[in-house]
């Protein structure tokens, strides 16, 4: 576990902290080759501590604090690392040091993130990952009912969507501006995803404007018709509002609301009763509680029950599910929203293409949905997360990505064999959600990261991961076209992550490496070297027999070859 | 159409030769001996509650062995052809029954049917709750209703027998017995053994510890010294639970025994299961009830047990009775179990699934044996102790913990062949009441799931270690389901000696003469062709099993896994090298003493007294290490390592089915490549044998059930594959339409349904 390799280096990292450099080199030699430090990482301070370890009792050690992590090296005797130190969700950082302040919340100091300092370097450019133009290309976009619009070029249209968007084809520039005017920050419905056979859509968008007084907009309901229209045979529209119906009601108050039937004549809508990001904080917690410092072990599963956690990961999937369905079986094209359609929203057009389309169940296609759904389409990262931000009972924080991720992997328990990423991918990104040592999920928006030159400035996460692939790689993977995945969205098949969540503790420790993908592994080293010397004898054999057969190249030929021959 | 496709020879299953033709279209199998006792035809199988759209017609017959549902549909559900050679794709076997209801919904009325009672109405409705927890449903809108109405009587009569000789496996053995008068044997479980044929190539013995050297050679293969095998118990003279033969301290004579064995419970003397490499003995041990001759009796045996320990250690005695929760807690655990897996609505238990599941304690029980087995593994294992297992019949809780211990310390357990040896020395042949535990007799006071119980803790370390064991859970979900059939001899009785004098009796009434033997040959478990085809057999098999044989390869070297006897002791614990990857090795490097789990002194939650932080350390110091498939393995207890054994509760339930998903799909993949690897195995061993004229027979053979059809195999994913394989709820009651899309899982839909506990008390 003592490993420094820059691939764990990361789980040194405190939660929602960052670190800036300062001018003031406190570093002496021998501290710096002993503590692992990434290409522009620089030691601030360290000292003499002892560690109250929650789970192991004090422990004496030195704690060094750098611009990027706070690590802790005990000095009892071995040379390992207590790296689960500070790692939990929402840890209390009451009897850390100033400085620790300081460097931990750097925005509330002035200073820059991490992120900006980091002078890592990777074979591969993960910023190129995603070329919005080019994914839309893959889903056969723009086609006689859709088509590209660069309308948002300068993000004037709404700051917080992307500068590419598609369009149903009939809708003029000019109505689109129309229909921003009746949807909450101007987050008009724009495709998502289309079906490559019966053309049904997922669009997204943001509430409609309909406030007390149930306004309406003559232009909104022409666009949400003109969508229906894109297919022919479909007579209703679904909309799909993420929100318990309460919340959407009481949204009216604030000026919000949802599609009536009244002005909606061709469109049909179904509440998915998912709940706030207030909720979902305050359900992790609940999580936190239980498993942090001590597992809840006499009432396990009735603490994990009262916790809601799975109950609330059951709706977002269960929600999905629905989408997914209706576009699939070309029931219908489907309009998702919830009040600003950056959270709830991308959770369930992300997770829906998910189930529907194969190709994100790759690494790389997993990277271009999140850049998609959920960096481009602004899902608020810095709000959310609170990257170097020390207020963190910040109300705009919440954990929506994270479910995403959780809910991502209670599929891939559910189908072992269908995504192309292990749970270690999903680990590392969740990882780099809180380390600011990557620019990916810094700032709310496209528009600001292109503010700022992120991509310039900054390092993907992408790159980390897509230079060293077979570290992320589910060895079951066995690739599928066209496969619409379901999962049960059962409490019966729904876990808790313990792996994520109880990694800390020493007592939940897993087996590593998984028994059952490392038993695959010895297979396929065993399966390997068979070939080989099947192939060495075969050739050795020839030799004798002087009849020469046409060499194998590639072990993948070796065998019908070896059939006929042997 | 015949319903066996892959039947070699009608010579591997116990049919009559004759195949009965019924409904001109579908062959209905009968075994020897049984006989159809009613029949009703165009019958409705309902299939989702919600709609009749889905039903099934066809013939509902009740015979003496089973009920069937004969479709008129020659096309079978599943669509794969696993399937049971005893029984059809809808039939139950009658000892699996658990309730019937028959219900009039014009009158509404309802009536639980037991045994010999008279029925006030024509029944409209057939409900049979099943002990695997499936439930069927048929409806007679159709049927003649006076012909319904006895079909209905005869499954509640012949489901419920009054007494042990009217079960199937009575007629089945006479008839066999007839028919075969000239051989000793009628059938193939002979007293030597039963060759398993679990799957192709890897058949063994299943030692059945009737006979005196299969004891003798279980004491050498411990390398147990201090224990002998004692035959005082020959003709069950002593004990009628007892077997004839059992292993007892070596300085214990004959004539000590039989003087003390009025004074224990059931006249069970203490009786020797197992020996650790490091002289440490596992040892069961009925109450003493003499309270004048407790304390010296007790002191002799401990110190009889004492002289057969090598270092002549003390014993440690574990009183069962007082540490774990007693068979009533278990079955009323079980029943709530039950309850919540297949009575209630899907949904409506979908708010409260988890606190439910822990409030049927059921878990908590698993875990308890669990975490007590394994404290017994530190007594036998770290305190060189042996180990007394005392319970006051000591034929219940002990035959679980005995058996749990053994599966956690010797890999010999954790093979297919130790497993039912296992079986076998602490279950059948010691006197577990398999009669009364399962209730064959339906009486329903002495039931106890006990035996699931061991297999659900079993399973519990099979998914912690999945590369631990020979056998699959499909295995483990099989065997508890062969406790239901009443053909097999090894779930029927209560005692072998019952077997003996039941079956003598049922003889001497059928004019069949026994000769030598001492009581009729009843067919085995073991002998698993008899249920299974050789094909079928191979998904017994753990694809991620790593036998002691099984060479491996690291960083392109081969390594075997090589062990002497005694590296199972943790105390030798070898690191096969393969199992090594980068980070284990890091840990490898570093010296034992400076570990960080070893330094753990301060533990904040330790317990107090010596014994406990012991285990606490022991416990520790095992889980810091790598972990040695082929020595000790101990379970994980922490509330989310402890899970419900979803394959078996949920394969019957259609809602909680994931199609094309689960751990089959993982099983599906390895499968094909370790089915590769054989072949390429098989291979290279032919090439360099004899490379010209290397034959391909054996290329034909295979141990998986998913077979390679090349390298890189790419022909996709078979997609009959579901989380339920090889089982199929299709065809299976479900409270929703089955069919169509998910959304029928989480949406509307009304819902009738009916709880046993409501039914109960109508009449």
């Amino acid at each position: 576990m003592a490993s420094a390799s820059t691939s764990k280096c990361n789980s040194y990292a405190l939660e929602n902290e960052s670190i800036k450099m300062v001018s003031q080199d406190g570093l002496s030699q021998d501290l710096s080759e002993s503590v692992p430090q990434l290409p522009g990482e620089i030691l601030i301070t360290d000292k003499e501590v002892i560690y109250i370890c929650p789970f192991n009792g004090p422990i004496k050690g030195r704690v060094y604090i750098t611009n990027y992590r706070l690590y802790l090296r005990s000095l009892e005797t071995d040379l390992r690392n207590l790296r689960f130190a500070l790692k939990q969700e929402g840890h209390s950082r009451r009897d850390m040091f100033e400085i620790l302040t300081r460097y931990a919340f750097p925005l509330a100091h002035s200073l820059p993130l991490f992120a900006f300092l980091n002078e890592e370097k990777f074979n591969v450019d993960g910023w190129t990952i995603y070329n919005p133009v080019e994914e839309y290309r893959r889903q056969g976009l723009p086609n006689h009912h859709w088509r590209i619009t660069f309308i948002n070029k300068c993000y004037e249209l709404c700051d917080t969507y992307p500068a590419v968007l598609v369009v149903p084809y009939r809708t003029s520039d000019d109505d689109l501006r129309r229909v921003a005017t009746f949807r909450s920050r101007n987050r008009i419905p724009v495709l998502s995803w289309i079906h490559p056979e019966n053309k049904m859509v997922i669009m997204r968008c943001s509430q409609p404007l309909v406030g007390m007084s149930g306004k309406r907009n003559k232009d909104d309901e022409k666009y949400l018709d003109v969508i229906r229209e894109t297919n022919r045979q479909i007579s209703k529209l679904t909309i799909y509002d993420a929100r318990p119906s309460v919340n959407a009601v009481a949204n009216k108050a604030t000026g919000g609301g949802y599609e009536s039937d009244d002005a909606y004549h061709n469109a049909e809508l179904s509440f998915l009763d998912i709940h706030n990001i207030h909720v979902m904080r305050e359900s992790l917690k609940k999580v936190k509680d239980i498993v942090y410092p001590n597992i809840e072990e006499s009432h396990w599963l009735s603490s994990l029950e009262s916790t809601h956690w799975l109950e609330h990961i059951k709706l977002v999937l269960t929600g999905a599910i629905q989408v997914a369905d209706k576009v699939s079986s070309g029931k219908s094209s489907v309009l998702v929203h919830c009040s600003d359609g950056w959270d709830r929203t991308a959770q369930l057009t992300s997770l829906a293409m998910l189930m529907l389309d194969s190709f994100y169940r790759s690494i790389e296609g997993f990277e271009i949905l999140v850049q998609k759904e959920w960096i481009s389409f602004g899902h608020k990262f810095a709000s959310r997360i609170g990257h170097g931000d020390k207020n963190h009972a910040d109300a705009d924080r919440s954990p929506i990505f994270l479910q995403f991720i959780d809910c991502v992997w209670q599929m891939s328990k559910q189908f072992p064999t269908a995504f192309e990423f292990n749970e270690c991918f999903l680990i590392t990104i969740l990882d780099h959600l809180y380390s600011c040592r990557f620019g990916t999920f810094l700032f709310n928006c496209e528009s600001a990261r292109e503010r700022q030159k992120l991509t310039e400035r900054t390092v993907s996460v992408w790159s980390l991961i897509n230079s060293n692939k077979d570290k992320f790689k589910n060895p079951f993977y066995t690739k599928e076209i066209n496969r619409v995945l379901y999962p049960v969205a059962s409490m019966r098949h729904l876990e808790l992550w313990v792996n994520y969540y109880i990694r800390w503790n020493p007592r939940i420790k897993q087996q590593q490496p998984n028994p059952v993908e490392q038993r695959y592994m010895e297979l396929l080293a065993l399966r390997d070297d068979y070939i080989k010397r099947l192939e060495e004898l075969h050739l050795a054999n020839s030799a004798k027999l002087s009849d020469p057969p046409a060499s194998p190249s590639s072990p993948s030929q070796v065998m019908p070859h070896m059939q006929t021959h042997f | 159409m015949i319903l066996t496709p892959k039947l070699t020879s009608l010579a591997d299953v116990p049919y009559r030769s004759t195949l009965t033709a019924l409904s001109g279209k579908v062959l209905c199998l009968h075994l020897t001996g049984e006989i159809v006792v009613n029949e009703v035809n165009f019958v409705r199988k309902c299939i989702a509650t919600d709609t009749s759209q889905y039903d099934l017609w066809g013939k509902l017959i009740c015979s003496n062995f089973k009920i069937s549902f004969i479709t008129d549909d020659p096309m079978p559900l599943q669509k794969f052809h696993y399937r049971n050679l005893l029984l059809g794709e809808h039939d139950v076997p009658l000892t699996c029954i658990e309730q019937i209801v028959t219900v009039n919904d014009h009158k509404r009325k309802q009536k639980v049917l037991g045994p010999n009672q008279k029925l006030k109405f024509n029944p409209t409705e057939l409900i049979i709750y099943c002990k695997d927890f499936r439930i069927v449903r048929f409806r007679f809108d159709e049927s003649g209703p006076e012909s319904a109405k006895k079909v209905c009587l005869a499954i509640a009569h012949y489901s419920q027998p009054t007494d042990l000789q009217l079960l199937f496996a009575f007629e089945y053995v006479g008839k066999k017995y007839h028919n075969s008068a000239s051989k000793v044997n009628g059938v193939s479980s002979g007293g030597g053994g039963v060759w398993s044929g679990a799957g192709s190539g890897s058949s063994q013995r299943t030692p059945l510890f009737e006979t005196y050297s299969d004891w003798d050679r279980e004491i050498k293969r411990t390398g147990a010294s201090g224990w002998r095998v004692c035959s005082i118990n020959e003709g069950y003279m002593i004990s009628t639970c007892l077997p004839e033969y059992f292993v007892v301290p070596s300085s214990l004579a004959d004539q000590d025994l039989k003087i003390f064995s009025p004074s224990f419970v059931g006249r069970r003397m203490p009786f020797w299961c197992w020996s650790h490499s490091n002289g440490s003995a596992l040892v069961r041990m009925a109450l003493i009830k003499d309270v004048l001759q407790q304390r010296k009796i007790d002191q002799r045996i401990c110190n009889a047990i004492t002289k057969s320990h090598p270092q002549r250690s003390d014993v440690y005695k574990s009183d069962l009775d007082k540490t774990l929760p007693n068979i009533q807690e278990i079955q009323a655990a079980f029943v709530k179990l039950k309850q919540l897996c297949v009575n209630e609505p899907f949904e409506e238990t979908e708010e409260k699934w988890l606190s439910s599941l822990e409030s049927t304690r059921w878990l908590e029980y698993v875990r308890a044996f669990l975490q007590h087995s394994a404290e017994l593994v530190y007594i036998l294992d770290s305190q060189r102790l042996s180990v007394v297992l005392q319970e006051e019949e000591g034929r219940d809780l002990s035959c679980l913990v005995a058996s749990l211990v053994q599966v956690m310390m010797d890999p010999h357990f954790r093979t297919i062949t130790g497993f039912q040896s296992l079986i076998q020395k602490e279950w059948v042949m010691v006197g577990y009441q398999f009669l009364d535990r399962c209730n064959h007799l339906k009486r329903s006071e002495k039931e106890s799931p006990l035996f699931l119980l061991f297999l659900d803790t079993t399973w519990q370390l099979l998914e912690q270690y999945p590369a631990a064991f020979e056998f699959s859970e499909t295995y483990l979900a099989v065997l508890c389901d062969s406790t239901r059939i009443s053909l097999f001899g090894t779930f029927l009785f209560n005692s072998p000696h019952q077997r003996v004098k039941q079956s003598t009796e049922f003889a001497i009434s059928k004019n069949i003469q026994l000769g030598d033997e001492k009581g009729l040959k009843f067919p085995s478990v073991w002998d698993w062709a008899l249920q299974f085809t050789a094909k079928d057999r191979t998904l017994f098999h753990n694809p991620f099993y790593i036998g002691r044989s099984t060479p491996c390869v690291q960083n392109g070297s081969r390594k075997s896994f090589k062990r002497t006897k005694k590296s199972y002791s943790s105390t030798l614990r070898g690191m096969p090298s393969c199992l090594k990857n980068g980070i284990i090795s890091d840990q490898e490097l570093l010296p034992r003493r400076n570990s960080l789990i070893l330094k753990l002194k301060t533990e904040p939650l330790q317990h107090t007294d010596s014994q406990n932080s012991g285990v606490d350390q022991y416990f520790k110091e095992w889980f810091s290490k790598p972990v040695n498939l082929h020595g000790i393995i101990l379970p994980r207890l922490s509330g989310t390592h402890i899970k419900l054994w979803k394959l078996c509760y949920f394969r019957w339930v259609p809602e909680a089915q994931i199609n094309l998903g689960g751990s089959i799909m993982a099983f599906h993949k390895l499968s094909l490549l370790a089915d590769e690897v054989d072949m390429l195995g098989r291979m290279l061993r032919q090439h360099r044998s004899d490379p010209l004229e290397a034959c391909y027979a054996e290329l034909d053979q295979s141990r998986m059930y998913f077979r390679a059809t090349g390298p890189h195999d790419t022909l996709g994913t078979p997609e009959f594959l579901s989380s339920s394989f090889p089982f199929s709820p299709v065809g299976n009651l479900c409270r929703r339409s089955i069919l169509g899309t998910p959304l029928s899982k989480f949406l509307s839909g009304a819902k009738i349904w009916l709880s046993t506990e409501t039914l109960a008390n109508e009449d």
